[in-house]
């Protein structure tokens, strides 16, 4: 069982990263968060998500799913976007937020279904 | 340091280049809560320098389904009276987790400057080559500058800088809820722009508590009736508008939403290039943002067509010149009028007044809000950080559930009839 994300259905709103940020730092920030929204290219509208797993990078583009392994690759360019935040390779990979009994807080977070369990 | 919040209030006199720091105390919350309500204090405070305050609002940058906003209160150009103005997308979230929570520019510079707010620094730089430049190039040459393409930008264009009270003040790219012209009222200041960034961290009282609270709420949210919406379409049936779906559908890209904020209602209208193509486009500036719902109603309804209509929206973006006060103001009832109109356009806007600009549609669908109840739902938004759409929108953001929250998260005891006392001082 692991994290999906529909990235058709992403609106780029960043709550999922927001919840992940909190289950790192049992306070509100998004620079330990290994979900990301990606939103860089804003004048040509290209948006998706990053998520650091166990063992993989996921990226989320609104073409289709690409995942690389860690270790295998640099790091990705969608997740190189934010240039003065903590690399995606350099943050703590999701554990399903396994303290909390509803579930990882990214898929409650998520207003739109975008991000699942599977 | 009190909870969701930085504790920190900028006071910047542009005339010396003098930056204070002041504490957010409990005082000030208590009795004012943030957004309009603590922006007035300082507005007030700061009066003799005729100041733009910029300010988060109590939940801005949190879980609370809809915290995007900060709001920007001062003199409006085009009324002479105290406005407060939305800044929805991510510039709010942005300035939360700046290290600031207000800001105060008092005065005006002698030369053009831009504030760029960092990890709770404040610091004045020179502007006078991006002075001129038009709002979209303004924020790529300062965002290049700091090699930083997440950088927030409030901007006044070219129109601002020109003179005309119609001047917005833009987000980045794309128009704000600025129905006022407060961009011109930056640029009246000598100032070109703010650049954000943001990568603090907030504490909470109860972290589970407000956590889960949040997210119950998010869960409510998506239950109802706007659960699943997006963009500019779905917005348009619900304002009784059911032909903007169909008129802005041929040229619809993906809907965007602003920070944490469950209905996505920005479409991004593609002008270049195959609005169904998911790919990244090989151009370089393919469309524009429908960030003001409004404005694309009101050019409807004239009778343009959606590309000319996009093309238009686009090219008062690139000026800094906000689209429904263009139309109100010249009288135009096509686009040759409305393109003449550009370049001369400043008002005066009729029928504006209010503290409060017709940002958000003039009625909720959510509920009856009453006598005075619109003004009283932008108060709130404003107050508690949330975008004023949303949250015209959504009855599940009662009053009841707000006061809840912001004992969970902030711990602050707020009364219901303090708070309702607020919010029609804050309308009136």
């Amino acid at each position: 069982m692991g994290i999906k994300i529909d990235p058709l259905k992403c609106t780029s709103c960043m709550a999922c990263e927001l919840a992940c940020g909190y289950h790192r730092d049992d306070a509100l920030a998004t620079l330990s968060a290994c979900i990301m929204a990606y939103r860089a290219r804003e004048l040509k509208n290209y948006f998706g998500v990053v998520l650091k797993a166990e063992e993989d990078l996921v990226i989320a583009r609104p073409e289709g799913l690409e995942v690389k392994r860690i270790g295998a690759v640099e790091e990705a360019p969608a997740a190189q976007a934010d240039a003065s935040a903590k690399p995606m390779l350099l943050r703590e990979p999701c554990d399903l937020c396994a303290d909390q009994e509803a579930g990882p807080l990214c898929v409650r977070a998520c207003p739109v279904d975008a991000i699942y369990l599977d | 340091m009190p909870y969701l919040a930085s504790d920190k209030i900028a006071v910047i006199d542009l005339a010396s280049g003098a930056i204070a720091e002041e504490s957010l105390t409990d005082e000030l919350l208590a009795a004012h809560v943030g957004g309009a309500g603590i922006n007035r204090v300082l507005y007030e405070r700061h009066a003799d320098g005729d100041p733009l305050v910029f300010g988060c609002g109590l939940f801005t940058g949190t879980l609370v389904p809809g915290a995007a906003c900060a709001t920007v209160t001062g003199k409006s150009p085009l009324t002479g009276g105290l406005v407060h103005v939305p800044l929805a997308l991510y510039a709010g979230m942005e300035l939360k987790y700046s290290g600031f929570d207000y800001l105060v520019l008092k005065n005006k510079a002698a030369a053009p400057v831009y504030l760029w707010l960092h990890d709770g620094i404040a610091d004045l730089n020179e502007a006078a080559n991006i002075w001129q430049a038009d709002v979209w190039s303004a924020t790529r040459q300062v965002r290049a500058a700091m090699g930083d393409e997440l950088i927030q930008t409030l901007v006044a264009g070219p129109a601002a800088v020109g003179g005309s009270a119609l001047g917005q003040l833009m987000i980045n790219f794309w128009a704000s809820g600025d129905r006022f012209g407060l961009g011109r009222a930056l640029a009246i200041k000598n100032v070109k722009l703010l650049a954000i960034r943001g990568m603090g961290l907030l504490e909470i009282n109860d972290p589970e508590g407000f956590v889960n609270a949040c997210l119950e709420l998010t869960a409510q949210v998506k239950a109802g009736p706007w659960g699943g919406k997006k963009g500019l379409g779905e917005l348009g049936a619900g304002l009784g508008q059911p032909g903007l779906a169909d008129w802005i559908a041929p040229i619809a890209h993906r809907h965007r939403a602003g920070f944490n904020t469950p209905m996505a209602y920005n479409t991004f209208a593609m002008l270049e290039g195959d609005p169904k193509a998911l790919k990244e486009s090989a151009e370089e500036t393919p469309g524009v943002l429908l960030s003001d719902p409004l404005a694309a109603v009101d050019l409807m309804k004239l009778g343009l067509g959606a590309v000319d209509a996009c093309g238009l929206i686009r090219d008062c973006a690139r000026l800094g010149l906000d689209v429904a006060g263009l139309i109100a103001a010249s009288g135009a009832k096509d686009l040759a009028g409305l393109k003449a109109a550009m370049a001369t356009a400043s008002g005066p806007v009729p029928g504006l007044s209010g503290p409060f600009g017709a940002y958000a549609p003039a009625q909720s669908l959510g509920a009856d809000l009453g006598q005075g109840g619109w003004g009283r739902r932008m108060a709130l938004a404003s107050v508690f950080g949330l975008d004023p759409i949303f949250a015209l929108m959504t009855p599940d953001l009662s009053l009841e559930k707000l006061i809840e929250l912001a004992d969970l998260g902030a711990g602050l005891s707020l009364e219901a009839a303090e708070l309702e006392a607020l919010l029609d001082r804050l309308a009136s």
